[in-house]
């Protein structure tokens, strides 16, 4: 065997990062569906690559170690043990090393989780007229819109519109949903935003997200909750505001529709 | 470790992903509980006309007597499966059995894998019986109804929206389930026509003991065998005349409920004239709509609180679940209208349907025209109704009642 580890060892690592840089390309599509298109978004992708690189250098670096102790002692000539206790200072090297690096990715991260979960640090005008409530259950996305004019509450109104599946929001500023479970675990995704959230039965959880280029985005459930989890997919349209004014001034003809007018139209 | 270590590891790896994931056994239609009660002869004859007209799963029969799109043939398609003719049926059988038959069943039974965990339980098609829908009480749906259906979904149930599948998927699905609720009703019907001519076990063993002089059970069979035999085809072709005839005019124009009047107004006085239809107070106009739903619209009124006959059973027998049951034998609640759930829709035009049509299946009896004449009195109740999640203060509509001036409302 001599150093058949050694090879297959760092082959398999070599092949995987080779694979990974090649895979990936510069526009980094392997990982993501394209760029994100919100401001968080972007930050939240920024430290994925933080991180990335930061395991990519210890992967290389471990494997080379690995990769050279293989080779050292692989050859197969019989040779004499040695008996060590370990190294003192080698240990509390590394371990000050790994809990720096832990401990720098935790503070440097702080910043956009503060941004994304903080309820104070959250844009005032999103907060204070939510666009609309989020009730997952299974499988579905049912959505509560407030009436024209009026402000989301808490408990349905007379002038609420309702839909499924399709949340329409204003793009170019910071929006800000509730978030609702009607029966279990669910987990609110938006994967070109960037945003997941759990939605927890007993729960309003609020929230935030901006989607700076209009268009029809994936909305899926990222908590595994039930047989039906696979289907549990709706859409999110980010709109200019005059279309989604429109949008919901059609909403309300067709949920207060009283039959008369669709017969006079038929006629 | 060598690497011979491995093959073995390797080996039993590989027998049991052949064993263990074989090819699953095919789909087959199964048959009514009920045709089961027939004799074997008359059964053998009900799946006979079954398997030639609609085929199995696997080979599916585009019987040209319906109402359905079948699909033509498109040669000059970009896409394979349409070149031949039938291909929209098939489609429609691939999409149902990937969205629909965990639930519905692979023939439309309402009794698929998942069934059994599901309260309320999924439809059974078979009845050819639709809750949801617009058209009159006796009608069948119309394709737009179960459109919205797969669209809206139904809140409060397990059946989930299919929006973003799109319309033209969607309408391979709705033709496929209007499909396999025909054939299920075929099947109903020929086992209603052989029973009456006395197919079943019981009649057949009655005539054998009553024939004068005695006769062999052979040949009772055989006798009755010939007389269902001989009309056969023409009772298969007029009942299948008579399903496709109801399927064709539930979606004529003049078989949706459509009210002559609009919506009055949801104001105080309105809501409160619906709120005294709603409890039975104004003479002559019985509507009893607390017996059920309760005085408050909880769903809990005295009528949830009895043991009920099972419709049909004689001597008389009763249920063993309390309250009120729907056609298919199984508990149905009332709605509980504090809930502001509505199942067929919350559009003021669906609860004004329900309100006069009723919802078949269901113990919901229809009042339009009978109990409520005018459409005035249904705008009034539906009010009540829109209004009972508000604590009747104020009705579900699309803005501020008392700040609409009468004519900003009319030309609404």
């Amino acid at each position: 065997m001599n150093r058949f580890w050694c090879f297959f060892f760092t082959g398999a690592a070599a092949l995987a990062v080779l694979f990974c840089i090649v895979g990936s390309g510069p526009t980094y599509r392997w990982w993501f569906p394209g760029p994100s298109i919100s401001p968080l978004g972007a930050q939240i992708d920024d430290l994925f690559y933080l991180i990335l690189v930061i395991t990519t250098v210890t992967f290389i670096g471990v494997n080379a170690i690995l990769g050279y102790v293989l080779w050292k002692y692989g050859s197969g000539k019989p040779r004499r043990s040695d008996f060590s206790h370990g190294s003192h200072t080698l240990e509390v090297v590394s371990s000050i090393v790994t809990a720096g690096v832990l401990l720098f990715i935790a503070l440097y991260q702080m910043d956009v989780w503060y941004r994304y979960r903080v309820k104070s640090t959250f844009d005032r005008e999103a907060v204070a007229h939510p666009v609309a409530e989020v009730t997952a259950r299974q499988f579905e996305w049912r959505i509560r819109y407030p009436g024209p004019g009026k402000t989301l509450e808490d408990t349905p109104q007379p002038t609420d519109l309702y839909t499924v599946n399709d949340l329409h929001v204003p793009s170019g500023k910071p929006v800000l949903i509730k978030l609702r479970s009607e029966d279990v675990l669910h987990s609110f995704f938006l994967p070109h935003l960037r945003i997941k959230q759990d939605a927890v039965p007993g729960l309003v959880i609020p929230v935030w997200f901006q989607a700076d280029k209009t268009g029809i985005y994936d909305l899926v459930c990222a908590e595994l909750c039930g047989w039906g989890h696979y289907k549990m997919r709706g859409q999110l349209t980010a709109e200019r505001e005059d279309e989604r004014q429109s949008y919901l001034k059609e909403l309300s003809k067709t949920q207060f529709d009283d039959g008369v007018a669709e017969k006079e139209k038929s006629e | 470790m060598r690497v011979q270590f491995v093959l073995p590891y390797l080996m039993v790896g590989l027998a049991a992903l052949l064993s263990g994931c074989g090819q699953p056994p095919p789909a087959t239609f199964v048959l009514n509980k009920k045709t089961d009660e027939l004799i074997p002869e008359a059964r053998a004859t009900v799946v006979a006309a079954l398997n030639e007209n609609f085929g199995n799963p696997n080979q599916l029969v585009a019987w040209q007597k319906f109402p359905i799109n079948y699909g033509a043939a498109q040669p000059e398609s970009a896409s394979t499966n349409r070149h031949e003719a039938g291909w929209r049926l098939k489609e429609g059988r691939n999409l149902y059995m990937r969205h629909c038959m965990h639930c519905h069943g692979v023939s439309g039974d309402g009794n698929g894998p998942t069934a059994k965990f599901l309260n309320p339980r999924p439809r059974d098609y078979r009845q050819g019986v639709f809750k949801f829908k617009s058209t009159l009480a006796p009608l069948k749906p119309a394709t737009a109804d179960l459109t919205r259906v797969l669209k809206e979904g139904i809140p409060g149930t397990y059946m989930p929206s299919f929006v973003l599948l799109g319309d033209e998927t969607l309408g391979l699905i709705i033709d496929y389930v209007r499909w396999l609720s025909i054939r299920g009703e075929v099947e109903i019907q020929l086992y209603n026509e052989f029973a009456a001519a006395g197919a079943l076990e019981k009649d057949v063993k009655r005539a054998v003991a009553e024939s004068e002089p005695k006769a062999k059970r052979s040949q009772v069979v055989a006798d009755l065998m010939k007389t269902i035999d001989e009309e056969l085809a023409e009772t298969i072709e007029s009942r299948a005349a008579d399903i496709a005839e109801a399927w064709v005019t539930a979606d004529l124009p003049e078989s949706v409920i459509t009210p002559t009047d609009k919506r009055v107004r949801p104001t105080p006085a309105s809501i409160e004239r619906g709120r005294k239809l709603y409890l039975s107070q104004i003479e002559g106009k019985k509507t009893q709509c607390a017996d059920c739903h309760g005085p408050a619209g909880r769903g809990d009124g005295p009528n949830t609180e009895q043991f009920w006959p099972i419709p049909g059973t004689t001597p008389e027998r009763k249920y063993e679940i309390v309250g009120l049951h729907d056609e298919w034998q199984l508990p149905q609640k009332p709605r509980d209208l504090t809930r502001g759930t509505y199942r067929g829709g919350r559009r003021p035009v669906d609860i004004y349907r329900r309100i006069y049509a009723g919802i078949r299946g269901t113990q919901m009896p229809g009042f339009g025209g009978t109990v409520l004449k005018t459409d005035e009195e249904i705008w009034d109740l539906v009010n009540y109704v829109l209004s009972i999640p508000f604590d009747g203060k104020e009705s579900a509509s699309p803005g501020d009642v008392q700040a609409d001036s009468k004519e900003e409302v009319a030309s609404h």
